[in-house]
């Protein structure tokens, strides 16, 4: 045992943060009231791009709890050039994302070779009836425009910035 | 009408029966307590069935599989890149450590390196991995004893680590971050500033739990001599990670076979305690968070440019073959065994996790304690369920 018994020096240990907590104030976020504010990359909700999407399939194979679900159609869209012939493209019909499966593990986003689906950090999508978790294409759509811009890397990185597409 | 009493009375003749057992029970000398599986102190669905005479534990049998979730087989349905976003799960407080070494026997059979650069930032996250896991154990072990305060410091400093490993990889908990031949994404601009300020809060942390529980005298007397396991008995059993290192046994996958992460490149040193009691296994968690803490500051100075991928198909399939590999995660050795019969899902994964052999000692470790100490020695060598049961 020391000079100070280490009772006594515990016990100083919590007076200074009682102090701290006094004076600047607790450190605890009170959520309804005030919001913290999840970094960019946070994982909170799928935003789709529908413009991009070609309804490719490659995410609703990929994921691994079968949560995404695509329907679409061949159409027939105007030639690029005038003149040419009308070329065929894939119709989205449906795009559903039942969040009552989705493990946020981010792959369909990162598989998705159009740019289609982008992460937003918006958490506050709960719901009373876990049926209204599955989030259609407009539902997903709308989240578009809290997706925020990627963020530039540290230094001596080797990756290129992308960019998120908007309307 | 007459069946109905038949069974009134039948059920009055169980009841009596029962209260004669009851009876019989209590003039026995032994008394089984059952801790768990709803147990606060089993984090999770534990449950260790006790043979109790007095106050001193006879023996003890720890029942698992509350919470298997199956993911060796899981493994089997999912391709490589799926199979990362699940193993996540297995240790959830130090979840990128779980994916490391998964990725590291994909790597190993697929004959490719990840750059130096991914290797880097892999070890930076495996030590804050490592770090968010035990500041909960150092305040955890407090609550066990009845102390509230140090839980509270841990979980606000725990949340300093986890916003640097949410604002690198995406997620808090489950980052899923790592991939076969590097990494998913580049650290964004800024964050070695904010790490290394949130590790100096880590060494705060630290240093109040040196004053707050190390140099407690309640605790001392509570963890001192408790649980003693000698070395030779920690390595028969298996035991590795912090709880082997508290034995007095130098032993550390880190510094003995760092193969594919960049340990080698700093300067740090492996804890040991001799004494190999609860406060002995409590000290050397401590000492290995400021040790992580060093590793990681030494890291973040000497990240070398480049690519953070090395090429790999876009498709991965894995050639024919199986690989073991281990490494030191926070709870000790944790090992993937795949294999691969060269399709798009393995053939086979098996899972070393490093709290079911830890846990595996406690039957003899809790025989001829007594029952207050039950609890202290379950808590000081800190497993987690979900490692335990996969």
């Amino acid at each position: 045992m020391g000079l100070v018994p280490g009772l006594i020096t515990g016990l100083g240990v919590t007076f200074k943060e009682i102090i701290k907590t006094v004076t600047t104030g607790a450190e605890t976020v009170q959520y309804p009231h005030e919001k913290e504010d999840p970094p960019p990359r946070a994982r909170g909700v799928i935003a789709l791009h529908q413009e991009n999407c070609t309804a490719c399939m490659l995410c609703v194979r990929e994921c691994p709890d079968w949560c995404i679900f695509i329907e679409g159609h061949k159409t027939l869209a105007p030639p690029r050039r005038t003149g040419g012939k009308p070329r065929t493209v894939n119709a989205l019909d449906r795009f559903d994302i039942d969040y009552g499966l989705c493990m946020y593990c981010g792959i369909c986003v990162e598989v998705c070779p159009f740019d289609a689906i982008f992460w937003s950090p918006e958490y506050e999508y709960s719901e009373p009836r876990i049926a209204d978790l599955l989030h259609d294409k407009t539902r997903l759509s709308q989240w578009m425009e809290t997706v925020p811009e990627y963020e530039s890397y540290e230094a001596g990185s080797a990756a290129k910035v992308k960019k998120v597409p908007r309307p | 009408m007459t069946a109905i009493s038949d069974r009134r009375q039948l059920a009055y003749i169980a009841a009596q029966a029962a209260d004669a057992r009851v009876n019989v029970e209590l003039e026995a000398e032994g008394m089984t307590l059952n801790i768990g599986p709803q147990h606060p102190a089993t984090h999770g669905t534990l449950r260790i069935v006790a043979r109790l005479d007095g106050e001193q534990v006879v023996e003890a049998n720890p029942v698992m599989g509350y919470m298997h979730r199956g993911y060796e087989k899981l493994a089997e349905v999912r391709t490589y890149p799926q199979v990362t976003a699940l193993i996540n799960r297995i240790d959830w407080l130090g979840s990128f450590a779980n994916e490391v070494p998964f990725i590291l026997a994909c790597e190993q059979l697929m004959g490719i390196e990840a750059p130096p650069r991914a290797q880097h930032i892999r070890t930076i996250l495996f030590e804050m991995a490592r770090i968010a896991n035990i500041t909960l154990f150092l305040g955890d072990m407090g609550v066990q004893l009845g102390a509230v305060t140090p839980i509270f410091y841990a979980f606000r400093d725990r949340e300093h680590i986890l916003n640097q490993i949410e604002s690198a990889t995406g997620g808090r908990f489950h980052p899923n971050f790592d991939r076969i031949g590097g990494l998913k994404d580049d650290l964004p601009a800024g964050w070695i500033e904010e790490t290394k300020r949130s590790l100096r809060e880590i060494h705060k942390f630290c240093d109040q739990m040196d004053d707050l529980i190390i140099g407690n005298e309640i605790f001392q007397a509570r963890t001192r001599n408790i649980g003693v396991i000698p070395p030779d008995v920690a390595l028969s059993y298996g035991l590795s990670g912090p709880n082997l290192r508290a034995s007095g046994v130098d032993w550390d996958l880190r510094r003995d076979s760092p193969a594919g992460l960049a340990y080698d490149q700093v300067d740090w040193r492996v804890w040991t305690h001799p004494d190999g009691d609860s406060f002995a296994r409590y000290w050397v968690r401590l000492q290995e968070t400021r040790e992580s803490c060093k590793i990681v500051e030494q890291l973040l100075d000497s990240i070398p440019a480049g690519p953070i991928m090395a090429k790999v198909p876009r498709i991965i399939k894995v050639p024919e073959g199986e690989a073991f590999v281990e490494t030191e995660n926070p709870l000790g050795v944790m090992g993937y065994y795949v294999v691969s019969q060269g399709g798009l899902e393995p053939f086979r994964v098996k899972i070393r996790s490093a709290s079911f052999s830890n846990m595996s000692i406690s039957p003899w470790l809790l025989k001829g304690a007594y029952v207050p100490d039950v609890i202290t020695i379950l808590a000081s060598l800190y497993f987690i369920l979900g490692d335990i049961d996969r």
